[in-house]
């Protein structure tokens, strides 16, 4: 490969990929200018920062119990990754590792459930959490989504690139099947539980239609609901939406920030 | 012995995916049986009756199903492929251990797939407004002479939909490949390149096969999500204009909570969308296969 | 495995005591869903307290939540017939409220016994009215007017008095010498929203169904007139395309375009730019050419209380609704002045707040003129399948802006909502 050649091809490599970093980040930057100004100047497409910060998170608080909400909103997300990566990741496990035709068979069969659209269960599960006396409870947030078909698929992947002689030795140590799980399989998948984490944090932290049906009081609200109601207005003020908005944000971007080594460490591990 | 540990292992087998097949069982597989008995109901409101196969048969009459089904096989066909390919281009020219900044790169191209579908709704609308900083932008650049009528053109709609998915899911695709190429032993490229290779046939006949697995999971996964595709042209185009950007999951939600409630109907046409994936799912499983 | 259940059981029974402690709580607490934190939500509020300062045992809590949400809650809660969840009063909007009282014939308590409907405009009643009964307390009054850029038709050589008693061709012709003079747009349409067609369309006493519920396009004469005026105004070269609430707003709030024809509840969005302050006029909506018993008084928006029959509290809620909605005079005032609500009860225009005049309309009694028209609105029914037409005419928009044949468009309005209706 000669000089030249080697520079246009860093040339091009250099300008698509600034290209696409461009077009990633913008959004977030006219996110953040836009909370600066009146929803007026939002509206006219202004893309310098102005003076109405303060005031836009002002008006915010007056209409929202931030403090509340976000408990509300952490709290589900919580216990909702918490629960649903130990039961997915016990499934894709127990599918990669127990082989046998029925479970084959049924974890085929698992991914074309995935693409029952939502809507379309909405009422049966919502007669079922109320008659279960579950209506309006955090419980009947979280539940439903705790198995989740895609998290249990990228654990299954995952599971593949487990070093089988790690488990063989556990077993000559006499542990059993589930400690086995617990005790060296959790602590080597680190990484892989630190991306399924991002994943499913996301995934709960903007859960939209499902909390919406089920919780009824304003105690119970979340800050995608809070967004939503906020943008009913027939005047929708911008400023304070924009600034709701980067609050909703803030989380996932931090998590991703903490955990991102692992993440990526994970998600080379899910591919394998 | 041997038969005591096949027993073992199949008991061990069903605990661990018992308390997941449970829950899915409970929250998924019976609300999908319930529906499915509703999808044979007719009538509105709470006032349902049983109608065997007249909703099955509404679909063929239905303009607006079929003008729906229309928009998302063009999402499908247009968006897919972009994206995909996209996401592989951005991959391979990240995996290169010698390029500076591939950190920042990385995490920036990741970045939009954080934020809450509500939120990057919201952005896009605004900024893709008539007067809006898009066209403002293009305009500057001398790529248009005067603004494009994103929102309110039918064609112009369809494309700014197009763009904001592939915006929101590129990157998170391009962890996937990425990870996948950081799997692949350099030494065969390596070889390949002493041979004589060009570049662009190693990343044909190289590099996506070795990733075909990982094609075929991310784009069986973003076909589920494209023919569910709702959020974004709920929130940024509503459908509109004039039901150009309509689609499938779109409908339902109008059958459900918009129009006179017809749920029989509204749920047989989610059984469209399964069907389509399942047939489009099914393909790509022979077009993987084919080409080993 | 007794033991196990026996735990399971009493979580459980924790966790339903503590859902149903949030739901219920003291004997007199009213729960209301509805949307809007600077319109409905603040005059609901504002009925409340007054309310309660009557009556120190009640307490009303009033819930802001999106209104496509509340339709979504509603219509899961009640497909599923489960109603604990259900507040005691919600709010909907007049054109969506058949498709509730007709999908869900038993969720709502008539109100027509308890509260004294012939106070209220008798279009906002009718618009409640399924089976001889009405189950609602009016709200707003999205009574119409057009508002303009008084400085913009200044500039154009016309006075107020040229917007008085015109049709829409005049206006049209208005609307070009405006824009040839200031370069201005007159209007700014939205495709996705067909509220200037219903509304031209039941200023001449019309909507989509006969008086037997059938559905009425093809030889619909208002909704045609309504559609080709649209037509006339995108080939007139007047209109400003966009697309969303905020960009529609922001387009005549920013003086981009000239003028908006739209509810009273537009007003304070308008006033919402105080440097223009003095700059607008609002004309009542031009009549439609070449119909027999045009007008120029409509109705676009506004919503109406309603009464769940599945609330433990109903008597006091409708009392409630009765005390200070069917009321209180002095309460319409609050609201008119504070949130710019102009309410249903005819009674409230003698109030002192609707005799003011407005300096930011030009000294104009806005409000008198508001309540005025209202009592003049052409009652229509709204049947069952209004958003279903409506989205069908929504569909024919862009063609018809692009000087399509309207007649076309009426056909396929009517082939799309039949399949749908059957």
């Amino acid at each position: 490969m000669t000089g030249t050649s080697k520079i246009t091809r860093y040339a091009i490599v250099y300008s698509v990929l600034s290209a696409a970093t461009f077009v990633s980040i913008f959004p977030f930057y006219w996110m953040i200018v836009g909370a600066t100004n009146t929803s007026a100047e939002i509206v006219k497409g202004k893309t310098s920062f102005g003076g109405n910060l303060l005031a836009n998170i002002e008006r915010l608080l007056e209409q929202v119990d931030l403090g509340r909400v976000f408990l509300n909103s952490a709290g589900l997300a919580v216990a909702g990754t918490l629960l649903t990566l130990l039961v997915s990741s016990l499934a894709g496990y127990g599918f990669e590792m127990f082989r046998s035709r029925i479970r084959e068979r049924i974890f085929a069969l698992l991914l074309l459930l995935l693409s029952v659209p939502f809507a379309a269960l909405m009422v049966p599960l919502f007669i079922m959490v109320s008659s279960a006396g579950l209506a309006n409870t955090f419980v009947a947030v979280v539940l439903p989504s705790i198995a989740s078909i895609f998290i249990i698929f990228y654990f299954r992947q995952a599971t593949k690139a487990f070093p089988g002689e790690l488990r063989d030795a556990a077993r000559i140590d006499g542990l059993r099947e589930w400690q086995i799980f617990l005790h060296v399989y959790m602590p080597a998948m680190r990484s892989t539980y630190a991306a399924a984490t991002i994943i499913v944090f996301m995934m709960s932290w903007n859960n939209f239609l499902w909390p919406l049906i089920v919780l009824q009081t304003p105690e119970h609200k979340t800050i995608t609901l809070v967004i939503s109601a906020l943008t009913s207005a027939y005047t929708p003020d911008f400023g304070v939406i924009l600034v709701a908005t980067i609050l909703a944000t803030l989380p996932t971007l931090v998590l991703f920030f903490v955990l991102q080594r692992q993440f990526v460490a994970g998600m080379l591990g899910s591919v394998k | 012995m041997r038969s005591k540990i096949a027993h073992g292992e199949q008991i061990n087998g069903w605990l661990f995916v018992m308390p997941a097949l449970a829950l899915l069982g409970i929250f998924l597989v019976y609300p999908i049986l319930w529906s499915l008995w509703i999808s044979l109901q007719v009538g509105k409101g709470s006032n349902l009756h049983f109608g065997g196969f007249a909703n099955i048969l509404r679909l063929f009459g239905d303009k607006v199903f079929l003008h729906a089904l229309t928009n998302t096989c063009v999402f499908f066909v247009v968006q897919v492929p972009i994206m995909i390919l996209l996401a592989l281009v951005f991959a391979v020219m990240l995996n290169d251990a010698k390029l500076w900044g591939r950190g920042i790169f990385r995490t920036a191209i990741f970045l939009p797939c954080v934020t809450s579908l509500v939120a990057y709704s919201a952005l896009f609308r605004s900024m893709f407004e008539s007067d809006g900083v898009v066209n403002n932008g293009l305009m500057a650049l001398h790529l248009i002479a005067e603004p494009i009528q994103w929102l309110t053109d039918p064609f112009w709609a369809k494309v700014m939909i197009i763009l904001a998915i592939t915006w929101r899911w590129t990157g998170y695709n391009m962890i996937f490949y990425l990870a996948a190429l950081q799997n692949i032993d350099q030494s065969i490229y390596e070889a390949a390149r002493i041979d004589g290779i060009p570049a662009r046939a190693r990343f044909f006949r190289l590099t996506i096969p070795l990733l075909k697995p990982v094609i075929l999971f991310t784009s069986i996964i973003s076909t589920i999500g494209t023919l569910q595709l709702f959020d974004e042209v709920n929130n940024i185009t509503q459908g509109g204009p004039g039901d150009a950007t309509l689609t499938l999951s779109l409908y339902i939600y109008n059958l459900t909570f918009q129009f006179m409630p017809s749920f029989g109907y509204s749920a047989t046409v989610s059984y469209v969308i399964v069907v389509l994936v399942a047939i489009l799912s099914f393909l790509q499983f022979l077009i993987a296969r084919d080409k080993k | 495995m007794k033991k196990l259940s026996t735990r399971w059981g009493s979580a459980f029974g924790c966790l339903v005591i503590g859902a149903g402690m949030m739901a219920s709580a003291s004997a007199s607490e009213l729960t209301v869903w509805c949307w809007d934190p600077d319109f409905n939500v603040p005059a609901m509020q504002d009925a409340a307290a007054r309310y309660t300062k009557l009556h120190p045992d009640v307490k009303i809590t009033v819930n802001n939540i999106a209104q496509n949400d509340i339709k979504q809650k509603l219509q899961t809660q009640l497909l599923a017939n489960v109603t604990d969840g259900l507040p005691d009063i919600v709010l909907i909007q007049d054109d969506n409220a058949q498709r509730f009282l007709q999908g869900f014939p038993a969720a709502f308590e008539p109100l027509s016994d308890a509260i004294d409907l012939k106070k209220f405009a008798p279009y906002k009643v009718a618009a409640a009215t399924y089976n001889g009964k009405s189950y609602s307390v009016p709200f707003d009054s999205g009574v119409t007017g057009l508002f303009y850029r008084s400085d913009y038709l200044a500039a154009a050589g016309y006075k107020p008095a040229d917007l008085q008693d015109i049709t829409w061709d005049q206006l049209i012709k208005i609307g070009k010498d405006v824009k040839a003079k200031t370069g201005h747009d007159f209007f700014d349409l939205d495709f996705n929203e067909a509220g200037l067609v219903r509304a031209m369309m039941q200023s001449a006493g019309k909507w989509f169904f006969t008086a037997d519920g059938q559905l009425d396009i093809i030889d619909n004469a208002p909704l045609k007139a309504a559609l080709e005026t649209y037509s006339k105004l995108w080939k007139a070269d007047i209109v400003k395309p966009v697309s969303g609430w905020s960009a529609y707003t922001g387009a005549f709030t920013s003086g981009d375009v000239a003028a908006v024809a739209s509810g009273a509840w537009m007003t304070g969005t308008i006033k919402g730019s105080p440097d223009q302050s003095g700059k607008w006029g609002v004309a009542p909506l031009p009549k439609l050419d070449g119909i027999e018993g045009a007008t120029h008084y409509s109705n676009w928006g506004g919503s109406s209380w309603y009464v769940f029959s599945s609330s433990k509290q109903k008597t006091t809620a409708t009392d409630f609704l009765n005390t200070v909605w069917a009321g209180d005079i002095d309460f319409y005032q609050g609201i008119l002045i504070n949130q710019g609500a102009v309410g249903s009860l005819l009674a409230a225009r003698e109030g002192a707040a609707y005799k003011a005049s407005d300096p930011f309309f030009g000294g104009a009694p806005v409000w008198e003129n508001f309540s005025n028209w209202l009592g003049q609105i052409p009652s229509v029914d709204y049947g069952t399948f209004t958003q279903e037409v409506n989205s069908a005419i929504q569909a024919q928009l862009p063609s018809i802006a692009k000087g399509g044949s309207v007649d076309e468009a009426l056909k396929a309005i009517n082939d799309r909502v039949s399949q749908q209706i059957q």
